[in-house]
């Protein structure tokens, strides 16, 4: 599993238990996200704490992810991001399509 | 040669076995995944993907009959090179299921390691050169029927000089392309792109973002709609209505290029922000637009930018793959700022583009490419 997931009461809190998030994992996340989302867990906190680089791939099976939860009237939040990784996100405007924070408790 | 490592699979319910396959394998520069178990190697393969694996053939639990059974039915492993380490006792059971295993060979647990190695290597490089072989196929049947994303030669200018440079990715072809539109002798569009994904699935898209790029500029440019900012917004239209591409997502920059006033708009969607180089100041400062990437939301606005040049000043459109890169640990990294400081100084007004371009390639030489890369540099005579 990629993701390692833990309910509150507010949200689906799923960590991302690999550092390169890349097109090797991009397939196999999408499928967990998805499931997840499915699963009626609409609002889904991706925390990035163990991530080290995001490529393409796995920023479009984010995305992918983000529409199906939109499509359901939830939301994909992101925490945990380091400095780089939040860098490239604004970099490419990614910051206006995810709601990003600095942590978890910091969602209203 | 980091990014080139052979990362190898290592199966065997042996601890001594495994730990002295494993020493030698990393010795010869093999990244090395080990795993005591087939149920562990197949959790290991849900999250990575190696380019060869070895496997013991008798183990506790699950053998190494069952275990290739597994791989083979799942489409994401069935492909990857499998070779058994048996004993003399198992050559002749697996001689017999060799066909229906599809194990491309089996080893002997005699056999001295530097010639396991050896072996293994041969066939990683026989794999490699099929491959490499396929993509080579693929190309000319794609060059036959002209479809390029990346075009051979830009079009003149009479007072820019347009140069521009595309490294594939370990030698696929990926999700960047390249394009540049004469309307007439004053305007000129200038296109670079980056399909989301790697190697073949975002090349093949390559070509139906080129296809609405073409026919969106063409189409609002009869009409005298000539903002990329416009043509943005209607190329992503245009894509999140289109069934097979509203999932595929692509970064975009777009510039209209005028000869007459040495005017440059631009409009960009998810891509890297440009650098503009202001030889009088020898400053360089980012471009940056607000529009999101193609094919996210139907209803996204994008803004353009009015950039005018003067002599000796220079624009550097680029992709991501310029600016990600793999640290010596093996680890990649995204530092746009980091490129920004190194590629100021050739940016000069004496620097041709032939020596940007060779500054780039050594950047992204020694394994230290972590993707597809393409950069469009425009420069006032």
């Amino acid at each position: 599993m990629i993701l390692d997931t833990q309910k509150t009461e507010k949200f689906l809190i799923a960590k991302i238990t690999e550092q390169d998030a890349n097109l090797e994992i991009a397939d196999k996340f999408r499928d967990e996200i998805f499931a997840l989302i499915e699963q009626d867990n609409h609002r889904v906190v991706l925390n990035f704490e163990e991530v080290t680089y995001v490529d393409s791939s796995f920023l479009g099976a984010m995305v992918a992810g983000l529409k199906k939860a939109l499509s359901l009237g939830g939301d994909i939040f992101l925490v945990e991001l380091k400095k780089d990784i939040y860098n490239m996100m604004h970099l490419i405007r990614m910051d206006k399509v995810f709601k990003i924070y600095t942590h978890a408790a910091d969602i209203e | 040669m980091i990014a080139t490592l052979k990362k190898i699979l290592l199966v065997d319910d042996s601890a001594f076995m495994l730990a002295m396959l494993a020493n030698a394998f990393e010795k010869e520069s093999f990244m090395v995944i080990k795993a005591a178990s087939a149920n562990e190697a197949l959790t290991i393969l849900e999250t990575h993907k190696p380019d060869i694996i070895l496997s013991d053939y008798e183990m506790p639990i699950m053998n190494g009959f069952i275990f290739r059974q597994l791989l083979l039915k799942n489409p994401a492993t069935k492909d990857i090179p499998f070779v058994f380490l048996t004993t003399h006792k198992e050559n002749e059971l697996v001689m017999k299921g060799l066909g229906e295993l599809q194990a491309v060979d089996f080893i002997n647990k005699d056999t001295p390691i530097p010639v396991i190695i050896s072996k293994l290597d041969n066939l990683l490089s026989t794999v490699r050169q099929k491959q490499a072989h396929a993509v080579e196929e693929l190309r000319k049947a794609a060059e036959a029927i002209n479809v390029k994303s990346i075009p051979t030669k830009g079009p003149s200018f009479k007072s820019f000089e347009v140069g521009f440079w595309h490294e594939p990715y370990h030698g696929y072809p990926g999700g960047d392309f390249i394009d540049f539109i004469k309307v007439n002798d004053r305007y000129t569009y200038i296109i670079l792109g980056d399909v989301m994904g790697k190697k073949w699935i975002a090349w093949f898209f390559t070509f139906s973002y080129l296809s609405y790029i073409r026919a969106t500029v063409r189409f609002l440019v009869s009409d005298e709609k000539t903002d990329p900012a416009y043509i943005l917004q209607k190329i992503n239209q245009a894509i999140c209505k289109d069934e097979v591409l509203k999932d595929v997502l692509a970064g975009l920059s777009l510039l209209l290029v005028d000869e007459q006033t040495s005017n440059v708009k631009y409009a960009g969607a998810g891509d890297v922000p440009l650098l503009f180089y202001k030889a009088a100041e020898d400053e360089l400062t980012t471009v940056k637009t607000s529009g999101l990437l193609l094919g996210l939301f139907s209803n996204a606005v994008y803004d353009s930018h009015d950039i005018t040049l003067k002599p000796g000043d220079r624009l550097l459109v680029f992709s991501d793959g310029l600016i990600d890169f793999t640290e010596e640990s093996g680890k990649r990294k995204s530092d746009y700022e980091l490129f920004k400081k190194n590629v100021h100084p050739y940016l000069k007004m004496d620097r041709s583009f032939t020596i940007i371009r060779g500054y780039l390639q050594g950047l992204l030489k020694d394994g230290r490419q972590a993707d597809d890369a393409s950069v469009i540099s425009i420069y006032k005579k």
